[in-house]
């Protein structure tokens, strides 16, 4: 049985297109932590507006700006008014809603501009459904993201450092850039604090964050020990993003569309000796393999595994 | 069917998030947004009722 929820805490789980989103229903204050994927936007819309019933939503937080965290950002501020807080390390580039450098280029993915009015540095405490919480580093999937952390009730709402099985990609690692030593870092930061349950970007909350952590271990030392795991892994998690976004696709069109994603394609370089063609018949391969595509025609279709 | 009995009870999300005006229910996983919103407070007895509630307008659909 899972450990309960305080009263002022809703989560909705949202499945791997859009982020899980963290309501919180305050005395004096709402807010929500991460605001799903562009295309969910209404969705998202729709299950804070029911949650909130008259009350309007006063804030937006995010653990960290990939697209499937802050894409419902837009849409609840043009709904609602509400202030935005972003990583402080991230504030440059939304300000001039830089998208080259912001993740969204680079994956081929989508996500409205928006605009910001506070910042959250590692340190930072928040008030956030009447309970205090402190805001921690949590590089490694990418290097800007946040936990936050409440200690007395001893909740840690990950976002894509830990999951139940597993964590996201190490992204900065495709580039050639550290991530793996960040990663492993942020776990230990996490086997540090008294957790009782724990709240993932994606997938169910849950209560043995140790067991998760072990898991979470292991998997980095294979991904770390060597990188083009690393990169073989981005490439289908990529591609199934894209199905959970267009739901399908024309399977002689994938590696056209791999070789205009600009890390699919840094990846290929740095990792595989395979053309975008041949990279583009691996990944599907390998996602119609474990369930979570399958072939129709002429067509690549999403599938649940 | 297999849902009902896994522990935990997993969720019916798949990522095609759209509620339906016409059924009042999301065009992906068949629920209600109350069923929804009360998913991630709920324990595994109210899940499996859900799931009970998906097949059933599952079936409904089919004879559309």
């Amino acid at each position: 049985m899972a450990p309960a929820l305080p009263a002022s805490m809703r989560v909705f789980e949202r499945g791997w297109l859009s982020s899980n989103n963290i309501l919180f229903i305050g005395a004096g204050e709402t807010a929500l932590v991460d605001s799903g994927y562009l295309t969910h936007a209404p969705q998202t819309l729709a299950l804070v507006r029911h949650a909130l019933g008259a009350r309007r939503l006063d804030r937006v937080l995010n653990t960290h700006l990939h697209s499937d965290h802050c894409g419902g950002n837009a849409a609840l501020q043009a709904e609602y008014g509400c202030s935005i807080a972003i990583p402080a390390a991230e504030a440059g580039k939304v300000r001039s809603w830089d998208e080259d450098a912001l993740s969204y280029r680079a994956t081929g993915q989508q996500c409205a501009r928006f605009g910001f009015d506070a910042t959250i540095a590692a340190g930072d405490e928040l008030l956030l459904g009447d309970l205090r919480w402190q805001a921690l580093a949590a590089p490694g999937h990418d290097p800007h993201a946040l936990l936050l952390f409440c200690a007395a009730e001893g909740i840690l709402i990950s976002g894509d450092a830990l999951w139940q099985n597993g964590f996201g990609v190490i992204f900065p690692e495709l580039a050639g850039e550290p991530g793996f030593d960040e990663a492993a870092a942020t776990l230990d930061l996490i086997a540090g604090l008294d957790v009782r349950l724990v709240i993932p970007g994606h997938g169910a909350p849950f209560a043995d964050a140790p067991a998760a952590l072990a898991r979470a271990r292991s998997r980095l030392a294979y991904l770390a020990a060597d990188p083009r795991r690393n990169a073989e892994n981005a490439v289908k998690v990529m591609l199934k993003f894209l199905l959970l976004e267009r739901r399908q696709l024309i399977a002689q069109e994938v590696g056209a569309l791999f070789a205009a994603i600009p890390l699919v394609e840094l990846a290929r370089q740095r990792y595989f000796d395979l053309s975008a063609a041949e990279l583009a018949q691996w990944a599907m391969q390998a996602l119609v393999r474990v369930g979570a595509a399958r072939h129709e025609g002429l067509l690549l279709v999403d599938a649940d595994g | 069917m297999n849902e009902q009995l896994q522990t935990p009870v997993p969720s019916p999300c798949i990522s095609l998030c759209e509620m339906t005006p016409e059924t009042g229910l999301c065009r992906g996983c068949l629920r209600t947004i109350d069923e929804i919103v009360n998913w991630g407070s709920a324990g595994d007895a109210y899940k499996r009722q859900v799931w009970a509630e998906i097949r059933r307008r599952e079936a409904q659909l089919e004879f559309r």
